[in-house]
């Protein structure tokens, strides 16, 4: 079942340029120049029910203009975004009213109230009853942690503990669907963890479906079974970590350290590429794509007696660099 | 969801605004003591006024009240219930809206009970200023008690006109972001002149009052026929349609500039 449908998404976002000056506003609003910028192109994707799908690219790439249209908060230039079914740019209070949505730089909690004001305010907005309320809260209190500042107005809690609560709130009417714009950015490593581990149950024991935009490549590989790149508002890449891993085809690096002399011959194979000798050590690129594993240590052994051997994959963090 | 929920909601909402802004219990007082003196001395520069001038135009002392009265009445409505469309550039230059439209509900009951405001000291103003005019002009025979039922009517209708010129105002803010300048002419530039009788201005001016920005139809023009026994009883179903097609028009326009809302980077 497919529950994100994006077709042909397109955004252009035309801004006035400002006129300086007095009455600079209301010169602006008569004037007829425009500044226009395309921040998405033509994007189209499907998401099916259950996957759990990383949107990544540089800063100003597209993402948060992206999330923005499929969650119904910017209208698109053109093509149309479905979400179970429903468009949330023409029925959006029936549409969000079945989406989590959270906004990692921004917290749609009472700022000065006890957090679990917030959630009796939510629940009546959301029309969640009392019963299912008790229920969801007692779950996401053990999952995320809540009890410890569950009295505490929202302004004076930690970045961690406020992104706990968020995400408690944008689950407390159950949806289907849930879109996180960075939820891990500014992040100790402790809080990331406690909250990755809570979306991974989400995903895998309730189902759901989530689509996640982050910088942290962490969240990426640990979470996520598929990607989406996005740079200068195009799609350049959508699949498996595995496969992106593969079509960038970062070299692996080994590291060879040879007992006594060695000799490198003149000619050698096309798959290895020698990138520095320094003393015993001798540093190589293979693409493993190519060749085994087994091949190439069976090459690099006819050079000499080898008394160690260090290997290091691609960093996928590498990886996402080659992509932007 | 049924209407009696989305007032249970607004209500819910509201009581969280008051409680909200009472987490600053000195900034709360102070903001109402500071409100209290600004109204006082805007009585002060019309009183001043009215008491070197007498009448203007013919029109009397007391007369003059009313109009500044009803004016400051139907604003203190607006602005109780609808504040935040006032402030929309906030939401606007701060991407604050996103949260807003994340929300099962129409976007105004959203945006309106953020920021509940209690304008006592505008109601206290407003409030004797009006029966001071009323108990003159009742004492000396200009008016009957029936012009008290109908004053009230004349602030509610004034308070929704108020409402659609600022919500149209802030609409504009979908194109333009920041609309506070124009906001000075269309909100307060307009309201301060019809505190006055629109025949003191040029034709053009009253002409615009009445059509393009209809501030004149808040106090104005029921005053002509509630004090003066112009025009006719038909005056008070104008304003009636008048204010319920501004609302409607203005609703529409919000609307459309919904979907031209831009956010912000993040």
């Amino acid at each position: 079942m497919t529950m994100i449908t994006a077709r042909h998404l397109q955004k252009e976002f035309k801004t006035p340029v400002v006129r300086e000056g007095r009455f600079s506003g209301l010169r602006t609003l008569f004037s007829r120049e425009y500044l226009s910028k395309e921040a998405v192109r033509d994007i189209s994707f499907d998401i099916g029910k259950g996957e759990f799908v990383g949107y990544i690219g540089p800063n100003g790439a597209g993402k948060s203009t992206t999330i923005k249209m499929l969650t119904g908060i910017l209208h698109p230039t053109s093509g149309e975004v479905l979400l179970g079914g429903m468009n949330p740019h023409q029925e959006r209070r029936r549409t969000v009213g079945r989406l989590g949505v959270v906004f990692g730089q921004r917290s749609q909690l009472w700022w000065d109230l006890p957090v679990k004001d917030s959630y009796d305010i939510l629940a009546e907005m959301y029309g969640v009853c009392a019963e299912d309320k008790t229920k969801r809260l007692a779950q996401f209190a053990e999952l995320l942690d809540l009890e410890s500042f569950w009295a505490t107005p929202v302004r004076k809690l930690s970045l961690g503990q406020r992104m706990r609560a968020d995400l408690a709130a944008s689950m407390l009417h159950d949806p289907e669907l849930l879109f996180l714009d960075e939820p891990t950015i500014g992040l100790d490593v402790n809080a990331k963890r406690n909250i990755r581990q809570f979306l991974r149950t989400l995903n895998e024991e309730f189902g759901k479906t989530i689509l996640l935009t982050t910088h942290d490549m962490d969240d990426i590989e640990q979470l996520c079974s598929r990607v989406m790149v996005i740079n200068h508002g195009q799609l350049t890449y959508d699949g498996s970590i595995p496969s992106l891993r593969d079509t960038i085809g970062l070299p692996t690096i080994i590291r060879v350290t040879y007992r006594g002399s060695f000799h490198i011959p003149d000619v050698i194979s096309s798959a290895i590429r020698i990138t520095g000798v320094e003393g015993q050590i001798v540093t190589v690129e293979v693409n493993r794509k190519e060749w085994s594993t087994m091949d190439i240590l069976k090459q690099l052994e006819q050079w000499g007696e080898i008394e160690d051997v260090e290997m290091k994959e691609p960093d996928f963090e590498d990886i996402i660099h080659r992509v932007y | 969801m049924k209407t009696t929920s989305w007032f249970t909601l607004y209500k819910m909402l509201i009581r969280t605004s008051i409680r909200s802004r009472m987490q600053y219990k000195f900034n709360f007082i102070m903001a109402s003591v500071l409100a209290a003196l600004i109204q006082i001395s805007e009585f002060l520069m019309v009183a001043l006024v009215l008491h070197k001038f007498g009448a203007i135009k013919g029109w009397s002392l007391h007369e003059i009240g009313y109009l500044f009265a009803i004016m400051t009445l139907s604003k203190t409505l607006y602005r109780t219930f609808g504040n935040e469309v006032h402030h929309l550039e906030k939401y606007l230059v701060g991407g604050e809206l996103d949260q807003l439209l994340t929300r099962p509900m129409p976007v105004l009951l959203a945006l309106l009970p953020q920021n509940f405001r209690i304008m006592a000291g505008e109601v206290l103003q407003g409030g004797f200023i009006l029966c001071w005019s009323l108990a003159g002009m009742m004492h000396s025979g200009q008016i009957g008690w029936t012009v008290i039922p109908f004053s009230l009517l004349v602030i509610l209708t004034g308070a929704i006109i108020l409402f659609s010129i600022g919500l149209v105002t802030a609409t504009l803010g979908f194109w333009t972001t920041r609309i506070e300048e124009l906001q000075t002419i269309t909100e307060d530039a307009a309201r301060t002149a019809a505190q006055y009788p629109l025949t003191l201005y040029p034709k053009w001016m009253s002409g615009i009052l009445l059509t393009v920005i209809p501030v004149g139809f808040v106090n104005y023009v029921p005053s002509l026929y509630l004090l003066r026994g112009e025009l006719g009883a038909w005056v008070l179903g104008a304003i009636v349609v008048v204010a319920v097609l501004s609302l409607a028009a203005s609703l529409r326009f919000w609307k459309f500039g919904l979907t031209k809302y831009q956010s912000t980077g993040s």
